[in-house]
């Protein structure tokens, strides 16, 4: 079944037309971001269908998904948590937060989805919030001045299927629904963590 | 501007990169990512130079020489030498030490500079990246990561020149990496050039790999045999076998470039069943010799009624002999060499004949405006379709007329049209689009291009066009050397130059008296005389007709019933139930002569190698040929044929603008019939890609019916689905391909692809009225859709 | 502390000024609907008088780049914003736009204006998923006000501003990888000549400008060019939000005069050293600027004062280290981002980072040897300038200011096997000077995944 059809077809073409006429391939990354909250992550389909969409090859929408960390090839659990290591965060503790996220979802070093689907963990560069160190993003949402126990309270919430208040800003469901986000389109009514 | 490097002075052009300002002066500054066709991106950083007065050093590919700069290269220049040094170990830190399996070594610019300035030892006492090695990109070319150094001439290439971009960078940083998507293999009929400009073994062609080393080969220049874009090679050939073709720097004609058929296709002159010995029939086929074979030509002409079919292979000098002997000798105008005789491109060829080098390359990159009509270079004449994007890229405006869309549709615009109705749409008032085009070409006077194909109708009208708009032509012929035959008169109504039959003065100056100024039979006249025993004798040269000519039916019936029959050519291949005797000539590696362009510039081919066995070149058999009946061509050597055809095929002006008489519908007749047409393309089943099996693997394709959605909705045909195609002549079952890109009314089918010789569709021409069904069992044949879109109707 | 010192956030505490009518009623539009009534000259002109420099890092005249712009070229103009902020330890931007999303809209308004630009682009990191939401329903406000789309505020001036998400990469950050990334292209920085202001965006004349930079924009145009340049130093006239993070009592985001000194920054407003330890090392401008220390404590914050002292300005975004913090794993890890966010075109940056990034990890986890610290001079001048782009050089400035300041931890790394600071290391007993054989037998740096470096990429 094509990811592009129906409804997503039109939002597609939506987000096609923010750009200038004869430049649509600038909807490369939204477009790649709309797949992504369908499918969880950028497959082998979407790039062939959005290769066919902006009139190019699909090598050339392969090489602009895998420059860019956050359009993630390869399956990714329902709830991404990003933690960051960069200076700021790990001279107040960043190292030990990676450590819980890892120990609290079971993705051993070096995995990158738990067994039953649910969690991703993903090291990160700098995310911008260095005043509010150390901080991990939950669904690209932050959660500010975190603990190795609030890790392990926000891995418990999402296995009970309660997605925390973040920071700022409201909660945001899911990877897909963040995904969904980033195209810039508003979230979907129906939006759970269901795949 | 004028500019100091290394002490020494030089003149350049404005806007002249530091690194070519630098060979003038016999400096080679180190580089990788640099390359003169390619847009440059300073991305290998090996180039650098110092410049006075500046702090930094500046990388000499990205720099452009201003007046009285004071550049210092590493040979005066410590600070850039180190540099350079330093970013060689950059380079070495990951690399593999695979020299010794690695099909580069020994022609390799890294190896020649670490040897030359590199570090001896490595530093780097870590873990270098790995990767599962080679992945095949295609059924060409390989990719070996660890080695490649990421300069991205590849890549550029595939997206400045060919605009092929199946090859792109993946990922980022150190992980960043040549790749093609899965499933979506490097498909391209210039994937070739990317291993040749690689300045590592990391892309590798999978004929040559672990094939030889460098210094195990003699190299030798020569023009390939493959169509008439006349590319320059270096053949390679090691023990007496060529191993390798590479394309040749001709600024004038390829610029670096050879497409994958002319790199790989070369193993044809050692084909299993090539025979290089003269046979006679009446002795069982067996070996005779030319003393024996000639006695017996001879007779079989005397007085006789001779006709002469050839075909593109030849040489200038073959076909002038062939042109004299013919006139001379058999006193005949029945020859030609165009695979379907008259095609209503009367006026273009005449054009051709009288007008050499009117029309170049280099004419068609600097056009502000340019018009192809009835041709689809790609397919055709691969390096003009490069040459034509080259001028997109340099901002020409370019318009397509074609029954279907071609590749260069990301750089023109195509206006589809029906087989035969291009005359209608070019007279203008009857597509707007067309009509822009003409008023840009109008526009643009002598900077305006038009280049015609052999699309039945399309040559003449396009001429036509050109006249009234003021714009520059040429007729181009697919054949390496149709326009060799094509000069040299090798053509019913056309002596060498292009004269018409009655223009004889100078011929009769180097020939003597013409007997016969009657204009003779064309290829199908020939034939259909041939069936009706019309004729006595009919000489075969490198051609074979029951592949070549559109109409299999009645090439069968003229080779049953032609009293004589004999060939002349490297083999007998499916004439063998046919030939009467056989004359073996010579192979283009063995020959020495030149070629014709589609531009009408000869080109020197050289021997590579020795005759195989006793063939001879073609010319030479033509000279002892006469003899043995009783004239005398008056030349020895090739040098006094040279002579006296460069003072008959010097340019003239224009012969004759009417179409000739050759017949001609200008327009598809209505009804529910389509209008099928056919050309080969680029990889096919044609005799001299015989053996080239990676070629075929990569590029081949199945035969195929494509037709546009309107047709294939009227008829009951789904895309992927087979169809039935009847016509007069025959009729085959073949996978249909539905797509918008091909006109509306107009079906194609492929000439020569394993499965259907299309020649038995087809009746004389190439394009005739279809009937097209969908075919008894509609199951979608598996692989359908899998055949490689690379060419013409896919993306 | 002078309040008339807070410019940009002066309405940080009033969340009222988020939504449209609340920045409307405290005075905002004010500036825009001024420039409307300016010729473009006028505009960069006045700009251009107030010294306004960018606040992105390189700190170009904003005015005089903006008039580097063809507004004849038959070629559309472009303003684009690089919100992509990435630079570690730098966070002023989000909050200003967290804070006061209109002032970003109105500063990109204006200075479409003065290009006369009628399509504009905020380019923001991907990451900053909810400051994109409140940028995009601020954007809607403004076009439900008219104050963007056509004729705005009823004149016949048009403009649209589109939001573009970046997807993780900080070389994104930097002008023509931006532009490269926002076309739909790979991330990677192109030539220049030719320049932005030039051929830039769809090959047009294109702006590109900082958040910061930008927002200060409708206060210059309200108060006028002498009014910044009353503010901050004669070399870089007005304010900068500073970004002060890592071992401080009060990280945070603090508005102050250009050229405040750091000890002011340090002790007055962050509270000085967490837990009242010894300073070790702080960035002036995130992690691409040299570590200074404790002896450069007076220096000013403005590009001139910093760049004496050894060091940039670059973003203001000020990381402290203390006396418990190991200064070469501060440095294998920005040496890191550096290798993971490196474009890879160019040879001494995807090269050289991977390798720094390798030899200071086995320093750092014991295993390091004598040669490896000429080496790593070495390569830190063979890959500084030699880079197609900045990212390099950033790279280079941990390398050479901890080489430079702090030695002694790196020799004591190889001498003893462990960390000086931290204890961690396997330790050796060493008399000998040269590493004995085994010593070869180091830990590679792992990799996820299948091989070291299979590739990330879509699976077959």
């Amino acid at each position: 079944m094509a990811i592009f059809e129906g409804q997503r077809l039109d939002e597609a073409r939506a987000i096609m037309a923010r750009y200038p006429d004869g430049r649509q391939r600038s909807a490369v990354m939204p477009l790649l971001y709309l797949a992504q909250s369908v499918e969880g992550s950028v497959t082998r389909d979407a790039l062939r269908e959005i290769a066919e969409l902006i009139g190019v090859r699909t090598a050339e929408i392969e090489a602009v998904a895998t420059f860019y960390t956050m359009l993630r090839p390869r399956p990714t659990g329902t709830h991404l948590i990003a933690v960051c290591t960069n200076l700021s965060c790990a001279l107040l503790g960043g190292n030990d937060l990676l450590e819980a996220a890892h120990e609290a979802t079971g993705i051993p070093a070096g995995g990158e989805i738990s067994d039953d689907g649910e969690f991703s963990v993903h090291e990160e560069e700098c995310l911008g919030v260095c005043e509010l160190a150390p901080v991990i993003q939950v669904n690209v949402a932050n959660h500010d001045r975190v603990t190795p126990e609030r890790v392990r309270e926000i891995v418990g919430s999402l296995r009970s299927g309660d997605v925390p208040e973040p920071a700022r800003g409201p909660a945001v469901e899911s990877f897909k629904a963040a995904s969904r986000i980033l195209a810039g389109l508003e979230p979907l009514a129906e939006e759970g963590a269901t795949a | 501007m004028n500019l100091t490097i290394d002490g020494k002075q030089v003149a350049v052009p404005a806007g002249t990169l530091l690194i070519r300002a630098a060979e003038q002066v016999g400096v080679e500054i180190p580089r990788f990512c640099d390359h003169p066709f390619l847009e440059p991106v300073g991305a290998c950083r090996q180039c650098y130079v110092e410049i006075e007065g500046q702090r930094k050093l500046f990388t000499s590919c990205t720099t452009t020489a201003t007046e009285g700069m004071v550049v210092k290269t590493q040979n005066t220049s410590d600070v850039a030498h180190e540099a350079q040094v330093a970013n060689l170990e950059f380079l070495l830190l990951n690399h593999p030490l695979d020299c010794p399996i690695c099909d580069r070594g020994g022609e390799c610019p890294l190896q020649d500079q670490a040897l030359a300035f590199g570090p001896g030892e490595s530093r780097y006492r870590e873990a270098k990246r790995v990767y599962p090695k080679p992945i095949t990109l295609s059924p060409l070319v390989n990719l070996d990561r660890e080695r490649c150094v990421l300069c991205a001439r590849c890549t550029r290439f595939c997206d400045e020149i060919s605009g092929d971009r199946f090859i792109e960078m993946f990922a980022r940083g150190a992980a960043q990496q040549v790749r093609i998507s899965a499933g979506e293999d490097f498909r391209s009929p210039f994937s070739g050039n990317t291993v040749q400009i690689c300045p590592v073994g990391a892309l590798t062609s999978t004929p040559y790999r672990f094939v030889a080393r460098p210094f195990d080969l003699s190299t030798v220049d020569t023009v390939c045999p493959h169509c008439s874009a006349g590319c320059n090679m270096k053949l390679d050939m090691r023990a007496g076998e060529v191993v390798r073709q590479l394309a040749r720097d001709n600024y004038d004609v390829n610029d670096a470039w050879l497409c994958d058929k002319g790199r790989s296709a070369f193993r044809f002159p050692d084909a299993p069943d090539r025979i290089a010995t003269p046979l006679i029939r009446e002795r069982g086929l067996e070996p005779a010799s030319f003393g024996e074979v000639l006695t017996r030509v001879a007779e079989w002409t005397d007085g006789a009624r001779v006709a002469i079919l050839t075909g593109g292979r030849l040489m200038d000098e073959d076909y002038y002999a062939l042109s004299k002997l013919a006139r001379t000798v058999f006193r005949t105008n029945d020859l030609d060499h165009r695979r379907a005789g008259d095609t209503g491109a009367a006026a273009a060829e005449r054009h051709a004949a009288a007008k050499p080098m009117s029309l170049t390359y280099d004419d068609v990159e600097t056009a502000a405006a340019i018009v192809v009509v009835g041709l689809d270079a790609e397919q055709e004449v691969p390096i003009l379709h490069l040459r034509l994007r080259k001028a997109a890229r340099r901002g020409a405006r370019i318009w397509v007329l074609h029954p279907r869309r071609t590749r260069l549709h990301d750089v023109a615009t195509h206006v589809l049209c029906a087989p035969g109705d291009e005359a209608r749409l070019l007279a203008g008032g009857a597509n707007d689009t067309l009509d822009e085009a003409l008023a840009a070409v109008r526009e643009a006077g002598a900077g305006a291009v038009v280049l015609a194909g052999e699309r039945p109708g399309a040559a003449d009208a396009a001429k036509r066009a050109a006249d009234a708009t003021g714009a520059r032509f040429q007729y181009v012929t697919r054949r390496a050397n149709d326009r060799g035959a094509l000069l040299a008169g090798v053509h019913p109504s056309l002596l060498p130059g292009g004269r018409e039959l009655d223009d004889v003065d100078d011929v009769e100056a180097a020939w003597g008296p013409l007997m016969n100024r009657e204009p003779g039979r064309d290829t199908m006249g020939i034939l259909r005389a041939c069936a009706d025993r019309e004729v006595d004798v009919v000489f075969l040269i490198g051609v074979d007709p029951l592949r070549d000519v559109p109409d299999a039916g009645l090439v069968r019936r003229a080779l049953d019933n032609v009293p004589v029959k004999i060939v002349q050519s490297l083999e007998l291949g499916s004439l063998e139930p046919f030939a009467d005797a056989f004359l073996p000539a010579s192979a283009f590696l063995e020959k020495d002569g030149h070629v014709s362009t589609w531009e009408g510039r000869g080109q020197r081919l050289r021997a590579i190698r020795g005759r195989d066995g006793i063939s001879l070149a073609d010319w030479e058999i033509f000279a002892s040929m006469a003899l043995a009946c009783g004239g005398d061509l008056g030349f020895e050597t090739l040098d006094q044929l040279h002579d006296e055809m460069g003072r008959l095929m010097a340019a003239r002006e224009d012969g004759r603008s009417e179409p000739g008489a050759g017949t001609f519908p200008a327009e598809v007749e209505p009804g529910d019939a389509l209008a099928l047409f056919t050309y080969p393309l680029l990889v096919d089943e044609g005799r001299l890609s015989e053996g080239a099996d990676e070629l075929k693997a990569a590029l081949g394709q199945e035969p195929f019916v494509e037709l546009h959605p309107s047709d294939a909705a009227a008829a009951g045909i789904v895309d992927g689905g087979r169809a039935t195609v009847r016509t007069d002549a025959g009729a085959a079952d073949l996978p249909a391909r539905v797509t918008e890109h091909i006109a509306a009314g107009a079906a194609f089918v492929p000439f020569n692809q394993p499965g259907l010789a299309a020649n038995t569709l087809f009746s004389g021409r190439m394009v005739t009225r279809a009937r097209i069904t969908p075919a008894e069992s509609d199951a979608a044949p598996e692989g359908a859709e899998a055949v490689g879109a690379a060419t013409g109707g896919g993306a | 502390m002078s309040e008339s010192h807070r410019v940009l956030t002066a309405h940080w505490h009033d969340p009222s000024v988020i939504p449209l009518a609340g920045y409307e009623a405290a005075g905002g539009y004010r500036a825009l609907r001024a420039s409307l009534g300016m010729s473009a000259d006028e505009l960069i002109q006045v700009v251009k008088d107030s010294g306004l420099r960018g606040r992105g890092g390189a700190g170009f005249p904003t005015g005089m780049k903006w008039s580097f712009v063809p507004r004849d070229s038959g070629k559309p103009t472009f303003v684009t914003v690089n919100f992509d902020e990435s630079e570690p330890g730098t966070c002023n931007n989000r909050e200003l736009v967290e804070r006061e999303p209109h002032a970003l809209i109105e500063g990109s308004a204006i200075a479409a204006r003065a290009i006369d630009c009628h399509l504009a682009f905020i380019y923001v990191r991907g990451e900053y998923l909810w400051q994109g939401q409140v940028l995009q329903r601020a954007l809607d406000e403004a076009y439900a006000a008219g104050y963007l789309g056509r004729g705005i505020m009823g004149g016949d001036y048009d403009l649209d501003i589109v939001l573009h998400r970046g997807a993780g990469a900080y070389i994104c950050g930097e002008e023509t990888a931006l532009l490269s990334s926002l076309e739909g292209f790979r991330g990677q920085p192109r030539l220049r000549p030719p320049f932005p202001a030039v051929e830039g965006l769809y090959e047009s004349p294109t702006v590109i400008n900082n958040v910061e930079t930008l927002m200060n924009v409708p206060h210059i145009v309200n108060n006028g060019a002498d009014w910044f340049k009353s503010i901050g130093t004669e070399k870089a006239p007005g304010t900068k939000v500073f970004t002060i993070s890592g071992k401080v009592e009060r990280p945070g985001n603090y508005e102050l005069p250009m050229g405040t000194p750091m000890r002011t920054l340090l002790e007055e407003h962050a509270g000085g050293v967490l837990g009242g330890r010894a300073l070790k090392a702080w960035t002036p401008g995130g992690s691409s600027t040299p570590f200074l220390t404790a002896d450069h404590l007076d220096v000013g914050l403005d590009f001139e004062s910093v760049m004496e002292a050894g060091s940039l300005l670059g973003t203001g975004a000020i990381m402290v280290l203390d006396e418990t913090d190991c200064m070469v794993e501060a440095a294998r890890r920005l040496v890191e981002f550096y290798a993971h966010e490196s474009c890879g075109k160019c040879t001494p940056c995807r090269e050289g980072t991977w390798w720094a990034a390798r030899v200071l990890g086995r320093i750092e986890s014991g295993h390091g040897h004598e040669e490896d610290l000429p080496v790593m001079a070495d390569m830190g001048e063979n890959i500084l300038f030699r880079a197609f782009c900045a990212l390099a050089d950033g790279a280079v400035s941990p390398i050479q200011s901890t080489l430079k300041h702090f030695m002694d931890e790196y020799e004591a790394h190889i001498r003893e096997g462990r960390c000086p600071v931290t204890g961690r290391g396997p330790g050796r007993e060493r008399g000998a000077d040269h590493p004995a054989e085994d010593d070869r037998a180091v830990p590679d740096v792992t990799f996820a995944g299948a091989g070291p470096f299979e590739i990330q990429g879509v699976p077959s």
